[in-house]
Parts: C-alpha cells; structure tokens; sequence
C-alpha cells in the first residue's frame, strides 16, 4: 500500500486516470508484475464519504472544473458550464455509474459498412470485431461481477415495483424488456456484499455491491507492491524525446508544485474531454498540433449517446427510487433497422431520479417553474420511465477545443465543448419519445413528460481507433499510431458509441490492452 | 501557491456552483420550519411589508402547492432576506426586482402584482421576466428549499437516504398491488 515511485524512474507505466480503463488497466498490469503510478486528480474518497443525497454528492464528487458547452443544442442553454456528468476522484465514473454492464452487439463493430456513408456523419468501422472482443468482455463480467451472465452466475436482482410496470407496458405493446445486467452484486462475491437496494446507484454505492475501480482495482493493484497512486495530481503536460518517443508527464501535485515522473510508456485514461485535452496541451515543435494528432482527429468525434428522459404520471403509487436505478432494459430497438427512419439502435433504460433531481431535470434552465411542473412533481411517487440511450453520430464537428484566453486554476486553456444532433440522432431521439410513450399509456400512463438531454455521463470517441492512421489516433490495441509508446485506455477510443453504457467495452478494452503492453514490453518493442 | 479549493467546499457552496452551471443561482437551505417569524412578516424588517408579501405570493406562483403551508416558503424566503440586510447588492437585486414586477403588473393590468386575482395574469408577468437574475434567484433557492427539503420529501412520496435502514431489499422493493 506505501509503495513509493521514484521520478526518475523511467521503467515505469504511468498511467493518468483511475477510472475504468486507468484503474482496470493499472490493477491488470500490476497482475503481471509490470509497475505504474497513477495520476488522479481528484482526491480519494472513504466508503464513509458516499452518503444517500443526491446534491450532497453531486457537489462532492463531480468534476466542476471550469468548461463551456458551445451549439444550438438545449444542453448548452441549460448548463453552459457543465457538459459531463462524471467524477474527480480515485475510481473516476465507476463511482456514479448506474452499474449497466452490456456487451456491444456484433454490428455496432462496424458500422460504416453496415450503413454505408451516412452524409453529416464521420462514422468508421472499429478495427475490433466481437469475435476477438468477447473473451475479454467475458473477463470483464467476471472481474465486475455481472448478474445474470454466464460469467458469473449470479442471479438477477429481481424485479422493483418500477421495473414491473414497464415490463407490463413492454407485454401489451410487444416489445421485448428484461432486467439489467449489472455489475452489481447479487450475492457476496469478491470480498463485497449484496445488493440491499439503497437506490443511490449514482451518488456511489455506499455498501461497496457495485463495482468500482475505487474499492475493487485499485486497492487489488496496490496490495501486489506494483502501483503507486498519486491522488490530486493534475496531468498538465505529456513530454517526449528527440525520436518522438514519450518520456514522461509533468504534473501538478494538490499544493501546485509541478513535479515530471518520467516513464517508459505513457496511458491516457482522463475521460473523453480531458484525454484529448492532454494530448492537445501537449503540443511541441514537433507535433505542432498535439501529441498523436497526425490524422487531425484528437478531440473530433465527441459522442455522448443520444440520450433524453421519458417519464409517465400514473393514477397509483410506484415508487420508483425501491429500486436499484437501472432495473431493466427495453431492447426493443437496439438494432439497426434504418425501415425505422434511422439508422443504428436505441435501449429504453427503466432508471429513475430522486425527487431532487427530478426537480431539476424535468423542466431543466430557467423556464422551469410553474403549475404543470409543480403539479408532476406532486406525482413523483407515481412516476415511472427511461432514460434513452441509443447510437449517437461520430460527427467531426463535435469536438473538444482549447478556450483562446481563458485559463483554469492549473494554468490550463479551458476546454470548450461542441456537441449538437446529427439529424439521425434527432430522428431516433424522437422515435425513442413515441415508443416510450405507447408504452407507458398502454400500461395506464395520464401524462408523459419528456426531458431533454442532461449532462453527459458516456463521453466517447474523442480519440478514436482507426485501422488506418490517417481516419483516427489509435490503433486496435489503443496505441498512438504515431507514438508507439502512447496508449489511450479510455471511451475515447470507441470509433463509434454502440448504444450499450460504455463501461463494460472500457473495461474489456483495458484487459486487452494490458495483455498488448506486456507483450510488446517482453519483446522490448516499447 | 495554487490549490484546488474545492476540496473544503460546504455542500451549500457546491450546490450553489452547480445551479450556477446550470443557470440557475442557489443558496443552502436555511433553518426550515424552525423559529420563523409569521409569514406575513417574515422579511418585512429587511425588505418592507410590501416586498415581503410579493415574495411570498411569486414564490407560490413560482412552484404552487396548494397544500403546503406558507412556512416551507417563507422557509426559503427568510433567509434571503436575512442575508439581504447584510448584502447591498441582494437587497437591491430584490428590491428592484419587486418594483420591476409590479412596475410590469401596472403597465398591463394598472394594479400592482399582489392585487391580481387569476393566477394565469401573475404568470404572464413572471414569464416575461424569468430570464432575469432576480427571478432565477428566487426559483434556484426555492427549488432547493422545496424539492431538496428532507422534511417534505414524505409529502412528495420519496423515501430520502436508505442505506441506514437496510435499503429496500426487505422494504417492499418489489412490492405494486395495481398491475
């Protein structure tokens, strides 16, 4: 647990992010005997810390650093200064994720050739197929503790008040519904209880049932004596050689003072908008426009999935919040049938909002007041719906920027965020609106409200894998095409978004990728 | 030397940076039901008679519940006031507000807000002024006083923080007798 790293160490693999691919990919290498530091900016957090308040938790552990949301987009009116919904702290999102642990379908691999050209959109084929992914997701189940997978056998959670209204509105339309995978568990299993359904799923799991990489990998890598995990440290810089190579990464520790650890080989796992942001601020003269840029596609591509809420009022109590968040899942339309009016799929996420939340979000910005709102959230205990989440559109517009002037509190330009709908995001979101709402009046629904999209907590493809350096930043193992000993290890690798939750491909993705650096370290490659 | 002061933020300060992210401006929730003064006169020493009882009417235009008592309002309501007697610029934010609301009212309606009797006439007003800093004032604090209230959440039919009792694994998670 107090294994020191010296910053002259240049044997090391530093690694910045603790999340789901920092934290996977730290815990995996250490496994193997392969010794890394850390780099988290946030702080680390006890289990005494997650608390069963959904603002208490919001302010304690979001990352609030100063951004801008730019576009025609709602989301831009409504939180201009909040784009991402995630976590500064060790274990990053695995904190406030829901838990949903799904596998990508076989398609969603390759979408460019499924649909050929879709025009506005900057869509490519992953050089990964299913196929080669699906024994590293099956390691995943195992590692997260997925119910209701072969991996591990553990059962489903069983069935909430929320989850049986939907699943009965699901029967009298035809549509297919069944519980959540979740990589939460079912019974004790690796040291962690069960569920005993607080409800808080996003606020962070305060008994530890739900995966994170805070109390699970982390801890596991720093017991092997391999890993050293600096907590609020802010990368600010990745450094490099005459030859191109990485050589380190200039950092800034919790009193301000700059400090470079040097490394034989360097992972970014920051989440999608501080990861380009990096590779960005990393800019020298010899890569004028950011480390690994060559293709131009370093902070292009930004996809949040298409996302909004749907929930119905009904005339008897639910009770939504008895529930873990995520119970269920719609799979209804989660393939690609462009019959539809749009290509790629959606899943209707069963999930609920605790009424503060709710509040919030029903009517999000400045106009959200008044008698219809006040009166809906009356009927809070007789709620119950989704939150869509579907393919969004690779768009090359949709992008991470470097603010011209304005700097944050490490000095750093602010990032500037861009998303807006591609046309088919717009087409599907609405498609996702009318399906939800069959459903929720054919099981008894009085009225149902829809809310647009809110922060994004699936940040993906700003640094996306290409099989060719010219369209994208990586390559299949998530190695800089043009800087051999660069690795991303995060979301923003996915070439397109699929429309599962983004943490199980992450996870898999980062077991792979400690198998590919162990490798080609053995063969002295890197 | 350069920190990031977050880390000994209160929960007020932080709830407060969120609404101000998401446009919204907020303070903490003050002593709810605790030693207010009546709501009548609740900010009257700090705002005068007239603006304390517009207040209160807006804030129950702002999110109506006809079944909660003026207390949860003037719970919200009190310590904006309160502060206003030591900040210049929240007494003129409120102050001015008041005027320009009832300055709005008389130019429609030639009756200031507090003497229009339909609802829909008040709305209207608001409406027109809601993208202000006085009117997102008001809401972002209600919204946190009302919705984020532990002592109302049973009204509104949410359970708050579970862990503490065991979570709903054997509190009627699964349980619905209308299907």
């Amino acid at each position: 647990m107090t294994t020191k790293f010296d910053l002259n160490d240049d044997s090391l693999v530093v690694i910045v992010g603790s999340g789901a691919g920092g934290g996977t990919l730290a815990n995996e290498l250490a496994q193997k005997g392969i010794k890394s530091v850390v780099l988290e900016a946030g702080k680390r957090f006890k289990m005494e810390d997650i608390e069963n308040d959904e603002w208490k938790m919001f302010g304690k552990i979001s990352w609030l650093d100063k951004r801008y949301v730019e576009g025609p987009a709602r989301i831009a009116k409504d939180f201009p200064n909040l784009p991402a919904w995630i976590v500064k702290g060790v274990g990053g999102a695995t904190l406030h994720w829901a838990g949903v642990a799904m596998r990508f379908q076989e398609h969603e691999f390759r979408m460019r050739t499924e649909n050929g050209t879709i025009p506005g959109a900057n869509v490519l084929d992953w050089p990964v197929t299913l196929k080669e992914m699906e024994p590293y997701y099956y390691k995943a189940e195992q590692k997260m503790g997925v119910c209701g997978t072969e991996a591990t056998g553990m059962p489903f959670h069983g069935k909430s008040s929320h989850y049986k209204v939907v699943e009965e509105g699901a029967r009298r339309i035809g549509a297919r519904c069944e519980q959540a995978t979740l990589a939460i568990n079912t019974e004790v299993r690796d040291g962690r209880p069960s569920c005993q359904v607080n409800g808080f799923c996003m606020q962070g799991c305060r008994i530890g049932a739900k995966w994170s990489t805070m109390y699970t990998e982390i801890p596991k890598a720093e017991a092997t004596g391999n890993v050293e995990v600096r907590p609020q440290s802010m990368a600010l810089r990745i450094e490099h050689d005459k030859n191109g190579k990485v050589t380190g990464v200039l950092y800034a520790d919790k009193d301000g003072n700059h400090l470079f650890q040097k490394a034989r080989l360097v992972a970014v796992a920051a989440n999608s908008i501080e990861s380009p942001r990096l590779l960005l601020n990393s800019a020298s003269a010899m890569f004028p426009d950011g480390l690994a840029n060559g293709s131009g596609q370093v902070g292009q591509n930004y996809m949040t999935h298409t996302t909004a809420g749907v929930y119905g009022e009904f005339e008897k109590p639910i009770h939504m919040y008895k529930s873990t968040v995520v119970p269920g899942i719609v799979h209804e339309w989660k393939d690609n049938d462009p019959n539809r009016g749009h290509y790629a799929g959606y899943e209707l996420e069963v999930l609920h909002l605790g009424l503060p939340f709710m509040s919030a979000f029903l009517n999000p910005g400045k106009s959200g007041w008044g008698r219809e709102l006040a009166e809906s959230l009356e009927n809070y205990d007789k709620m119950a719906g989704f939150w869509i989440c579907g393919e969004d559109m690779p768009v090359e517009s949709n992008n991470i920027t470097l603010h011209p002037t304005e700097k944050d509190q490490y000095g750093l330009p602010v990032p500037v965020v861009y998303k807006t709908d591609h046309i088919n995001d717009t087409r599907m979101r609405n498609h996702a609106y009318d399906k939800a709402t069959e459903l929720l009046e054919a099981v008894g629904a009085k009225k149902v409200n829809y809310l647009p999209p809110y922060p994004a907590s699936h940040n993906m493809g700003t640094n996306r894998m290409s099989a060719h350096a010219r369209d994208g930043v990586v390559n299949k193992w998530g190695q800089s095409h043009e800087i051999k000993n660069l690795f991303v290890s995060d979301g923003s690798q996915f070439t397109t978004s699929g429309t599962e939750n983004p943490t199980l491909t992450i996870v898999a993705l980062a077991i792979r990728q400690a198998d590919y650096i162990a490798d080609q370290m053995k063969r002295n490659a890197i | 030397m350069k920190k990031d002061k977050r880390d000994d933020q209160s929960p007020d300060l932080t709830r407060r940076r969120f609404l101000t992210h998401s446009g919204t401006a907020v303070v903490g929730l003050g002593m709810l039901s605790s030693g207010l003064l009546s709501a009548k006169t609740w900010a009257a020493a700090a705002v005068g008679e007239h603006a304390s009882a517009t207040l209160m009417r807006m804030a129950r235009d702002i999110y109506p519940h006809d079944t909660l008592e003026d207390k949860y309002y003037a719970a919200v309501l009190t310590p904006l006031a309160e502060k206003a007697n030591g900040d210049a610029e929240l007494k003129k934010l409120l102050s001015e507000g008041v005027k320009e609301l009832d300055n709005r009212c008389d130019k429609l309606f030639a009756r200031p807000y507090l003497e229009l009797e339909n609802e829909p006439d008040r709305v209207f007003v608001l409406r027109a002024m809601e993208d202000g800093a006085f009117f997102q004032r008001i809401k972002g604090d209600l919204m946190m006083g009302i919705y984020n209230n532990p002592e109302l959440w049973p009204r509104f039919g949410y359970g708050g923080s579970a862990w503490e009792h065991g979570g709903y694994i054997n509190r009627g998670y699964d349980k619905i007798d209308w299907l």
